[in-house]
């Protein structure tokens, strides 16, 4: 396994090399640079304009400018923002906390969900309660996130008054106590069903379509056969085979929590990465929106790692090397 | 029967509305007259209460930039407007009055400047004339990335210590704490509204390279100011908590704190709804909605910003800073005045802005204190007719009987008309409408949308595809617009070139010519006014006003052409 691992680990070299030139190349397509669009005569001057786009080197050709950020990429330097005027690491650092913790939420709301209703659709499946929770589910699936967050705002915030509609915490609360703790829970809530629940179709169904295919096999009808109950069956025998499948998923979750949403984000005013990463595109700000590309790439590449690993744990019928 | 009863309803509905329209656009100007209507203009005029905490709404992420030196965008702007102030002040007329500074010249190139004693920073320190000439070296620093060079430029022995020739700006000569002596590089009318007028901390920043300072937390988490509240809390991208200044130089401010809050633009008119935002800034298309709501007055005042539309009449040339004109597709004026007259500038502003502007009539906004009144100059009214004839008169007719008028030449004619494109989705519909109302008149018009960050550069680089452009601009306090009009600015997008408009622009700056009246200045800018909107080098379309919610209990809030009045003086009645 360790063997494999490394494997995989130095195969990912040459992919992310191929990504960042990928992404360089079409962030640099994009019109403009981020001293372009809007000008104010009363804040801007042309010769301020010019020395800036001369000092970011946005006036050298291509590959010089490519090679100038890889090789500082590596060296762990991500640049500073043009737009923020801070080290990239530490903007990214600033937003992460929230964007894990939206995620982390969500993916929980996710799995609970998702567990639950897999589970009874898969052991009644084509019942009323299996159609209705599929129903449901592609629904969930069917109604986009932007009209989703507007709606939960519509109705918990403004109608019902529950829950906030903006921010990750409220100011006024010292950091760190326990009702610091539960505004940030409290804030966090909405965006995270919102992300969480409309996602949990694809889990439901795959959970329950396995169940269903897993409770014909052979070593089913065995354990029946021997006495053992029903729900140690399902709980235990079918449900550790259902899960597999599942475990793909995981390796993108991974990369998911850190991406965040970028629409939910921006609905609910959480600032996160993905309110980051969106404001980076539309402002040309290169070095941050790089560097979140990038991580993201490796996000993705390392969770499929895990996730092949996880195989191997979940079913050891599945043999790496 | 039924029918009848309906249009009984349906006007019923109409008076009923008509009365509530009535009454709440008498709250808006309505002070208090003690009638107990339950109006809601009353609640803002009640008693001050002691203390309170205001939530402050903004619509944009700020981007934390909280350095007046440092600052790219208005939202940081109106964070810093809170918790610091300006040495020197404008007051309607947009002529600047003493406010911690007061300043004596002679001949408008050596100016003392006087600072009030006793005025604390927020971190307890006072502040002295070593703090605004530490701003002012800060800025002429080679190393310094912010965009305020211009600012300081005019000071005598600032470009030597801009390319880093000079250790200091030999023009400041620091008399004592309190007083400090500038000399400018020539004497100008407008020195004194161009310098720089913020003071930067010297105890905060001292030890920080100039390069590292505008990422630095003394700028981003713990900014201080000489205002009359101070930053007490930043979650980034989200809110922040200012909490009242004790030691404020004009006394307590009457607020305990103020919660700058971010929002979503989808979630503005519910979140004032609900009440839970007491001061926000609208963008027009929020406006009609907030103003119905009963728990909030809306203030509309002037901004001093306009939208035209330009002609490109020729080339900039960057390297020898001139202008040719060279392109004689609308060289003809009678064109441009078709194309003027041809635009129904009211229709325009009710359905794109919701009314929320003002046709304007030449190249300043209204309420400036240069602006031409509109007897003074050419004004182009909706006039379809009047448009056609000139398009006759021109040579433009229709020869080929397709609906649309030929140039003099029997060539067909396309005017093309360029608008910048954001995810604002009524950009398109409001270019849409211009070119209707050229093709209403004869004109064949073609529109093209290019993305936002593209187009400001093909409209600098006189690209060839923009033919008639969009564009806005925005006045300062400096009345002086020859960055945007002289023949050799690269800002004079139209690439109008006029020796009369620059001698006009030139003897307004003229000591020898306007000396110390303002009168006179008016009256040279008055000139210049009539002369541009008689050559046409573009259509002024309309100015805007700013638009700000006020919650019922919030009260002390005034505006006028400079913006709102210092939060040192709000208050809340409840």
């Amino acid at each position: 396994m360790l063997k494999y691992t490394i494997r995989r680990i130095l195969g990912m070299i040459p992919m992310l090399l191929l990504i960042s030139i990928v992404v360089f190349l079409l962030a640099k397509a994009m019109p403009g640079d981020s001293l372009s669009g809007e000008i104010d005569p009363n804040n801007t001057d042309p010769e301020y304009i010019e020395d800036m786009r001369e000092r970011l080197g946005y006036n050298d050709p291509l590959p010089v400018q490519y090679f100038n950020w890889i090789s500082n990429f590596v060296q762990g330097d991500f640049g500073k923002s043009t737009r923020y005027k801070m080290p990239v690491s530490d903007l990214i650092l600033e937003k992460l906390p929230n964007t894990v913790f939206l995620g982390v939420s969500s993916l929980l709301i996710t799995y609970i969900l998702a567990f639950s209703m897999g589970i009874i659709a898969g052991r009644k499946p084509y019942t009323i309660g299996d159609h209705i929770i599929g129903g449901l589910n592609y629904l969930g699936l069917a109604i986009p996130s932007f009209i989703a967050g507007v709606f939960a705002i519509y109705i918990f915030s403004f109608n019902l008054g529950w829950i906030p509609y903006s921010g990750s915490v409220d100011i006024r609360l010292t950091q760190g106590t326990f009702e610091y703790w539960m505004s940030r829970i409290h804030h966090v809530i909405m965006p995270a069903i919102v992300l969480g629940a409309l996602s949990t179709a694809s889990y439901t169904q795959f959970l329950r379509n396995d169940i269903i295919e897993n409770s014909r096999k052979d070593f089913v009808r065995t354990a029946r056969a021997k006495g053992t109950p029903t729900s140690k069956i399902y709980n235990v025998h079918i449900l550790r085979n259902s899960i597999i499948p599942l475990v793909t998923f995981l390796g993108f979750d991974i990369a998911t929590i850190i991406s965040g949403a970028i629409i939910t984000e921006t609905i609910f005013t959480y600032p996160g990465i993905g309110q980051l990463f969106i404001d980076s595109v539309f402002n040309r700000d290169y070095p941050t929106l790089m560097a979140i590309t990038m991580m993201l790439s490796v996000l993705t590449l390392a969770g499929n790692l895990v996730a092949d690993i996880l195989y191997g744990v979940v079913d050891p019928r599945i043999r790496l090397d | 029967m039924k029918k009848k009863s309906l249009l009984l309803m349906l006007s019923m509905l109409l008076v009923l509305s008509a009365f509530l329209a009535a009454c709440s656009s008498d709250s808006g100007s309505d002070t208090n007259d003690g009638d107990a209507d339950g109006d809601q203009a009353e609640a803002p005029a009640g008693e001050p209460a002691e203390g309170g905490t205001i939530t402050y709404g903004i619509e944009a992420v700020p981007e934390g930039l909280f350095n007046w030196a440092f600052y790219g965008i208005a939202t940081d702007k109106e964070v810093l407007d809170l918790f610091d102030e300006s040495l020197i002040t404008y007051d309607e007329n947009l002529t600047p009055q003493p406010h911690i500074a007061s300043w004596e010249t002679e001949d408008n190139k050596v100016y003392t400047f006087t600072f009030e004693q006793g005025v604390k920073w927020h971190d307890g320190e006072e502040l002295t004339v070593h703090d605004w000439v530490f701003a002012l070296e800060t800025i002429a620093d080679p190393d310094y990335d912010g965009p305020r060079y211009t600012n300081v430029q005019t000071i005598e022995g600032a470009p030597a210590k801009n390319d880093g020739s000079a250790e200091t700006i030999s023009g400041i000569n620091v008399i004592d704490d309190y007083t400090v002596e500038i000399t400018f590089d020539e004497a100008r009318v407008n020195n004194l509204e161009n310098v720089w007028q913020y003071p930067m901390s010297r105890a905060q920043f001292a030890d920080i390279p100039v390069a590292e300072m505008s990422a630095s937390p003394q700028v981003r988490q713990n900014p201080v100011g000489i205002g009359p509240f101070k930053v007490e809390n930043i979650v980034p991208g989200e809110s922040i908590e200012l909490v009242k200044f004790d030691d404020y130089w004009q006394g307590e401010p009457k607020l305990d704190s103020i919660i700058v809050q971010v929002l979503d633009s989808s979630t503005v008119v519910g979140a004032i709804g609900q009440g839970d935002i007491d001061m926000i800034d609208l963008a027009p298309v929020n406006g009609q909605e907030v103003e119905a709501l009963d728990n909030i007055t809306v203030e509309v005042y002037p901004a001093l910003t306009y939208y035209y539309v330009g002609f490109k009449l020729g080339t900039f040339n960057a390297q020898t800073n001139e202008i040719t004109e060279d392109k004689d597709k609308y060289a003809d004026l009678n064109l441009r005045k078709a194309m003027a007259h041809a635009i129904n500038r009211e229709e325009w502003i009710e359905a794109f802005f919701f009314g929320y502007g003002l046709p304007v009539n030449g190249p300043v906004p209204s309420n400036h204190w240069i602006a031409a009144d509109s007897e003074d100059v050419n004004v182009y009214d909706y006039d379809p007719e009047l448009a056609k004839q000139l398009l006759e008169e021109a040579g433009y007719v229709d020869v080929d009987g397709d609906g649309f008028v030929e140039d003099p030449n029997g060539e067909p004619f396309v005017a093309k008309f360029s608008h910048y494109a954001t995810s604002n989705p009524t950009f398109e519909a409001r270019s849409q409408a211009i070119v209707q109302y050229w093709n209403d008149i004869g004109i064949n018009a073609e529109l093209e949308m290019t993305e936002v960050n593209l187009y400001y550069e093909m409209v600098e680089k006189d690209d060839p595809s923009i033919e008639t452009f969009f564009g806005g601009w925005g006045t300062g306090t400096d009345p002086d617009p020859t960055a945007l009009w002289g023949s050799d600015q690269i800002w004079n997008y139209p690439r109008w070139k006029n020796e009369e408009s620059d001698k006009l622009l030139a003897d307004a700056l003229n000591l020898e010519i306007v000396g110390e009246d303002q009168d006179v200045r008016k009256d040279l800018y008055v000139q210049w006014q009539e002369l541009v909107t008689s050559e046409v080098p573009m259509i002024f379309i309309a100015e805007l006003q700013d638009i700000t919610a006020l919650s019922n209990r919030m009260g002390g809030v005034t505006f006028d052409v400079s913006g709102k009045n210092s939060p040192y003086e709000w208050f809340v009645t409840e």
